[in-house]
C-alpha cells in the first residue's frame, strides 16, 4: 500500500485535450486550418518539421514571418551547438529578429527513471544529466535523500564531497572558457581546457574509478575514502594549476578580439536575471550576489572562507571573468578543505534498501550553472514517490530569446557559449 | 604559320600546364602545415601515421576526396553549382600566371601584371556567390553573401595599399618592380603602412582568420561549401590554400623583394642557377608568411562581420588613402 500524497491530482486527459483545445482557439483567434490557409504563418515546413498550428502565442510569433524575414534552423546537428540544441532563428539579413530553443533531443526521462529506482541507486542515474558537473548532480539528491531518511553524512565524508565538488567547479568553468573561445573561432583555448580537464578527471577517476559519470556519492557519505594516487595527482595539479589557467586566460581575456566580442554583448541586467530566474555565474555576473553555498549553507560551505564573486556589467565578457574568478575561488576552497579534512569514517551506516518515512526534502547546491536542486516526496516506500530536479541550465535558456533580437547571427552562438548550457540538463 | 605564333602558344600551354600541376602539391603542403603545426601549438601530435612523421596525411586527403560521392542537393541549381567550384580554382589558379617566381620564371611577365592580378583573384567571389546561391540551402547563402561583401569591401583597401609601391616604382609589372626594389631597397622599407594595410586585407581577402567569415564552422557550418562534397569541394579546399599561397607570394614580391636574397647574400644572380637561387629565396619567403597565417589561425578568435566591413571602410581606406596620398607628395617633392 503506498500512500498518495493528497496534492497530487491528476486530471482527466480528455478534459484537458478539450481545455488544450479551446484555449489554442482563442490564443490563435484562427482554427487551426484558417491559420494555415492564413498564409501569414510560415509553419514548421521551413525549418523541417511538418506543419501543424501554431500551439501558443509565443510559438504563432516566432513562426510568423514579416517581409524580409526567414527562419533558419541551428541544430539538432550544427557544429556548435553545446550539445543536441536546436535554436531556430528568425533573421532579417544577418540580424537576429527573434529566437526560439527547441528542446528535448536528448530528453532520456531521467526524473521518471528515478522514481522507479531505490533511494540508493537514483545515485547513479542523475550522473548523466548535466555530465559537466556530475558531482553536483549527484550531491542534491543526496542532501534530499539525506534528510527524508533523516540522517547525516559524517563530516569527513562532507569534506570529501565539498573536495570532490570543487574539483569539478574547476573543470567545469575551465571548459566554458575554451568553448566560448571555441564558438567565437579560437581553436586553441579549448584543447588547453581539456588538458586542465583531463587532470583533474585523472584525479576524480583516482578516488571514484570513472573519468566522467562518477557515481561517488552515497546516502550518508562517499563511496571511497582518498587514497595515495589521488592526493599525489592532487599535489602535482596544485603545484601548477594556476600557471595553466593564467596561461589560457592570458590567450583570451586580452585578446582584442574576444574583447570587441563580448564586451556589451548579450547584456543581462540584474533584474532581469531574476526575473528569468538565472541562477548560478550568470546571475552573479549580472552583479546580484547570490550564492547558495552562501545563501542557504550546505555541507560544510559555512566553515570556509570564501566571499560570493559578483561582476557589474552582466554583458558575455563578465560572465567569462566571473567564471575565471570562481575558479580562482574554488582552488582557494580547495585548499582550505585540504587543511581542515578531518580524520574519521566516510559513510554512515546506512542499510542497502532504505525507505524513509512519508514526506518531502528539498536539497539544493550551486553547481557550475547556478542553483541545482532535487525535490524529493517519500510515499514510505523504497522508492521516491516523485522525484524532481531543477536544472539551472534549462532556466538559464528562457534568457536566449531575451538576449537575442537585435544581435548578429555570429553572436548567437557566442552569447549562447556565455551562458554556458548543456543539454543533457536541459532535457533530462 | 608564323614559327613565332606556334612558340608562343607551346610556351603558354607549358606555362599553364606547369602552374596548374604547382598548386596541387602547394595545397597538399600547406594543408599538411596547417595541421601539424597547429596541433603542436594546440599540444597535440597532428597527423603521425601516414610517412614519415605523417607527412603524407595531405596527400592522402587529397586522394580521399577524389574517392568520395559527388553529391547535389536535390532543389540545387544543377549547372551553377557543378560550375562554382571550377570558378573558385580556376580564378586561384589563373592569378598565378603572373607570380615572379625568379627571374626567368615567370610565366607571363606582363607590364599590366599587377593590375591583371587584381583582377583575376577578383573572380572567385563570384564562385563563392555562385555556390551559395547554388545550393539551396541558407547557411551557404548567408556565407556566399558574406564573402561577396567581404571580398568586395577589402578589394579596395588591398588594391589601393599598392598604389603607393606602384608610384614609387613607376611601373605595373612584377618583374620590374623587383628590379626597382634591387636598387633601391625592399619596399618593405619605403611603404611600411602600405603593407601592414596590405597584410591585413589579404588575410581578409583569402578569408583567413581572424576574417574567416566565409566558412565560420560556429555559425554557418561550412558557409557556402556546406552542400559539397567529394572533389567538389576539394577544389574549394585547394583554392583557398593556392589563395593563401599566392597572396603570401604577392606580398613577398610587392614588399619584401620577391626572389632578391637578403642582405649578406648574393641578391640576384644569372643564367640558370640564378633561377634556381631566386626560386629558392621567393619559396622560402612565400613560405614564412604563410606560416604566419597558420600561426595566426591557431592564435585568434574570429571577428564578427559587421567589426570586418567597419574595419574595411572605416579603418584601412582611410589609410590607403593617407598612404598614397603621402607616397605621391613625396615623389614629387623629392623627385624620386
Amino acid at each position: 500500500m503506498t500512500k498518495i500524497d493528497p496534492d497530487i491530482r491528476i486530471p482527466d486527459p480528455i478534459e484537458l485535450d478539450r481545455i488544450e483545445e479551446q484555449r489554442l482557439r482563442s490564443v490563435a483567434g484562427l482554427t487551426p486550418a484558417q491559420a494555415i490557409a492564413g498564409g501569414e504563418y510560415a509553419g514548421f515546413d521551413q525549418v523541417g518539421i511538418p506543419d501543424r498550428p501554431p500551439q501558443t502565442e509565443r510559438e504563432r510569433e516566432v513562426y510568423t514571418l514579416d517581409e524580409g524575414e526567414m527562419l533558419i534552423n541551428m541544430g539538432p546537428q550544427h557544429p556548435s551547438t553545446h550539445g543536441v540544441m536546436r535554436l531556430v532563428v528568425k533573421v532579417r539579413g544577418e540580424v537576429v529578429v527573434d529566437i526560439d530553443p527547441v528542446l528535448g533531443y536528448l530528453h532520456r526521462g531521467i526524473e521518471k527513471l528515478c522514481e522507479n529506482a531505490t533511494y540508493t541507486t537514483v545515485l547513479t542515474y542523475v550522473d548523466p544529466m548535466d555530465y559537466l558537473s556530475t558531482m553536483h548532480n549527484e550531491h542534491a539528491p543526496a542532501i534530499a535523500f539525506e534528510k527524508l531518511y533523516g540522517i547525516r553524512a559524517p563530516k569527513r565524508a562532507e569534506y570529501i564531497r565539498a573536495l570532490v565538488v570543487e574539483l569539478n567547479r574547476v573543470f567545469s568553468h575551465g571548459l566554458m572558457m575554451g568553448f566560448l573561445a571555441l564558438d567565437m573561432g579560437g581553436l586553441t583555448p579549448i584543447l588547453y581546457s581539456f588538458i586542465n580537464r583531463d587532470e583533474i578527471v585523472d584525479m576524480l577517476s583516482a578516488i571514484s574509478g570513472q573519468r566522467m559519470l562518477f557515481n561517488f556519492f552515497r546516502v550518508g557519505g562517499v563511496n571511497w575514502d582518498t587514497n595515495d594516487e589521488f592526493l599525489s595527482r592532487l599535489g602535482t595539479w596544485r603545484s601548477h594549476v594556476m600557471k595553466n589557467i593564467e596561461m589560457n586566460e592570458w590567450m583570451i581575456t586580452d585578446n582584442e578580439i574576444f574583447r570587441a566580442r563580448t564586451i556589451n554583448m548579450g547584456t543581462l541586467s540584474g533584474k532581469q536575471a531574476i526575473d528569468l530566474g538565472v541562477t548560478g555565474p550568470n546571475l552573479r555576473a549580472s552583479g546580484v550576489p547570490f550564492d547558495v553555498r552562501k545563501a542557504h549553507p550546505y555541507s560544510i560551505y559555512n566553515e570556509l572562507e570564501f566571499d560570493v564573486i559578483t561582476q557589474e556589467s552582466g554583458d558575455s565578457y563578465a560572465r567569462y571573468l566571473q567564471r575565471i574568478a570562481e575558479i580562482k575561488q574554488s582552488i582557494n576552497l580547495i585548499d582550505q578543505i585540504v587543511d581542515k579534512m578531518p580524520h574519521g569514517p566516510v559513510q554512515a551506516q546506512v542499510p542497502g534498501i532504505i525507505r524513509p518515512k512519508p514526506g518531502r526534502a528539498y536539497g539544493a547546491v550551486e553547481s557550475p550553472r547556478g542553483l541545482y536542486s532535487v525535490y524529493a516526496i517519500s510515499d514510505g516506500g523504497p522508492t521516491p514517490y516523485r522525484f524532481r530536479m531543477r536544472d539551472p541550465s534549462f532556466i538559464t535558456l528562457q534568457a536566449m530569446p531575451v538576449l537575442m533580437p537585435g544581435r548578429l547571427v555570429a553572436d548567437t552562438m557566442a552569447i549562447m557559449a556565455s551562458l554556458d548550457p548543456v543539454m543533457g540538463g536541459v532535457d533530462k | 604559320m608564323d614559327f613565332e605564333l606556334l612558340l608562343g602558344i607551346g610556351r603558354f600551354v607549358l606555362a599553364t600546364t606547369l602552374l596548374l600541376l604547382l598548386t596541387v602539391p602547394t595545397a597538399f603542403v600547406i594543408i599538411q602545415m596547417e595541421m601539424k603545426i597547429i596541433a603542436q601549438m594546440n599540444l597535440r601530435f597532428g597527423p603521425n601515421r601516414i610517412g614519415y612523421k605523417g607527412m603524407f596525411q595531405s596527400t592522402i586527403h587529397g586522394f580521399k576526396v577524389l574517392a568520395k560521392e559527388d553529391t547535389v542537393p536535390d532543389q540545387a541549381d544543377r549547372s551553377a553549382f557543378t560550375l562554382a567550384p571550377w570558378m573558385v580554382y580556376m580564378a586561384a589558379a589563373m592569378s598565378m600566371l603572373v607570380m615572379p617566381f625568379a627571374p626567368g620564371a615567370i610565366a607571363a611577365d606582363f607590364n599590366i601584371g599587377i593590375v591583371y592580378f587584381f583582377a583575376v583573384l577578383g573572380l572567385s567571389v563570384v564562385g563563392l556567390l555562385v555556390a551559395g546561391w547554388a545550393s539551396y540551402n541558407k547557411y551557404s547563402l548567408l556565407g556566399g553573401l558574406r564573402s561577396a561583401a567581404q571580398m568586395v569591401s577589402y578589394e579596395i583597401p588591398l588594391t589601393l595599399s599598392i598604389v603607393g609601391a606602384v608610384v614609387l616604382g613607376g611601373t605595373l609589372s612584377f618583374s620590374e618592380l623587383i628590379g626597382w626594389q634591387l636598387e633601391h631597397g625592399w619596399l618593405l622599407v619605403w611603404q611600411p603602412l602600405g603593407l601592414a594595410i596590405f597584410y591585413v586585407s589579404s588575410l581578409a581577402e583569402v578569408n583567413r582568420t581572424p576574417f574567416d567569415m566565409v566558412e565560420a564552422d560556429s555559425e554557418l557550418v561550412a558557409g557556402p561549401f556546406t552542400e559539397y562534397s567529394g572533389m567538389r569541394f576539394g577544389f574549394f579546399f585547394f583554392a583557398e590554400y593556392v589563395a593563401l599561397f599566392i597572396m603570401s607570394g604577392i606580398l613577398v614580391s610587392l614588399f619584401f623583394g620577391g626572389w632578391l636574397a637578403p642582405w649578406p647574400f648574393p641578391a640576384q644572380l644569372d643564367g640558370f642557377i640564378g633561377t634556381i637561387w631566386g626560386i629558392f629565396w621567393f619559396f622560402l619567403k612565400t613560405y614564412i608568411f604563410v606560416f604566419i597565417a597558420v600561426w595566426l589561425r591557431a592564435t585568434l578568435p574570429r571577428v564578427r562581420v559587421d567589426q570586418l566591413m567597419g574595419m574595411a571602410w572605416k579603418v584601412l581606406l582611410p589609410l590607403a588613402l593617407v598612404n598614397l596620398f603621402i607616397t605621391a607628395a613625396a615623389v614629387v617633392v623629392f623627385e624620386l
